[in-house]
């Protein structure tokens, strides 16, 4: 039933750059994980990006929140329920 | 530290925890039967949820759920139309934490790391009587 997921998570893992990718529903649990992304930190990135969407509740689609620190980006994006996290080196 | 002491701080942390997830109304620790070790709660907490008997129930139901084959049992998450109850197995304790039912779930499994030093000390407590 998941395969397409995770079809789709290694396909983002193989992209120049990314080191971990992480998907959680709504709820905060984790639907797959790949590299440097923690099971656990799921429910966080999902509270991080329900949040950051309270910051425009006009707006129709979900902002994108880009965390960055001295060796890592990590992108958080959300879309119909569903929230994705990707982990980027920056060297 | 004298024990009241202990038990204020100790207080004090579980409220700082509880603060950390919204909509999290009640962080109960029991041992293996359901005796209440420590609780703090908000008055939004079901008084059905906090009570030995409910309590009870997850020390036999994560014994059944370890005889599945599938090594032993973790957590156990049961949703309500209002609530929802996280079990974590840290036997001899158990921890318990009501919700509301729109309450971010992976929060309240994250929070995990953080019972597991403050239960190590009382796990020590527990495991002597």
């Amino acid at each position: 039933m998941e395969k397409a997921l995770e079809r789709q998570l290694d396909e983002t893992m193989n992209n120049p750059g990314v080191v971990g990718v992480l998907c959680a529903d709504k709820q905060g649990l984790c639907l797959g994980a790949r590299g440097t992304g923690e099971r656990q930190t799921c429910g966080l990135i999902t509270s991080l990006a329900e949040t950051a969407q309270k910051l425009h509740p006009d707006e129709s689609s979900s902002p994108v929140i880009s965390i960055e620190t001295d060796n890592m980006q990590i992108l958080i994006k959300s879309k119909e329920g569903i929230t994705t996290a990707v982990y980027k080196s920056s060297t | 530290m004298s024990m009241p002491e202990c038990r204020k701080e100790l207080k004090k942390y579980f409220n700082h925890l509880m603060s950390l997830v919204e909509g999290l109304y009640a962080i109960i620790i029991t041992d293996r039967d359901g005796v209440p070790v420590f609780k703090v709660s908000t008055e939004n907490a079901p008084e059905l949820a906090l009570r030995p008997t409910f309590l009870s129930t997850f020390g036999m139901a994560t014994d059944q759920a370890s005889k599945l084959g599938l090594s032993k049992n973790k957590s156990m998450i049961s949703t309500y139309s209002a609530f929802q109850v996280v079990h974590l197995n840290k036997l001899p304790l158990i921890v318990t934490m009501v919700a509301s039912s729109k309450t971010n779930t992976g929060m309240l499994l994250a929070l995990e790391r953080d019972f597991d030093n403050v239960l190590k000390d009382m796990r020590a407590v527990v495991d002597i009587s």
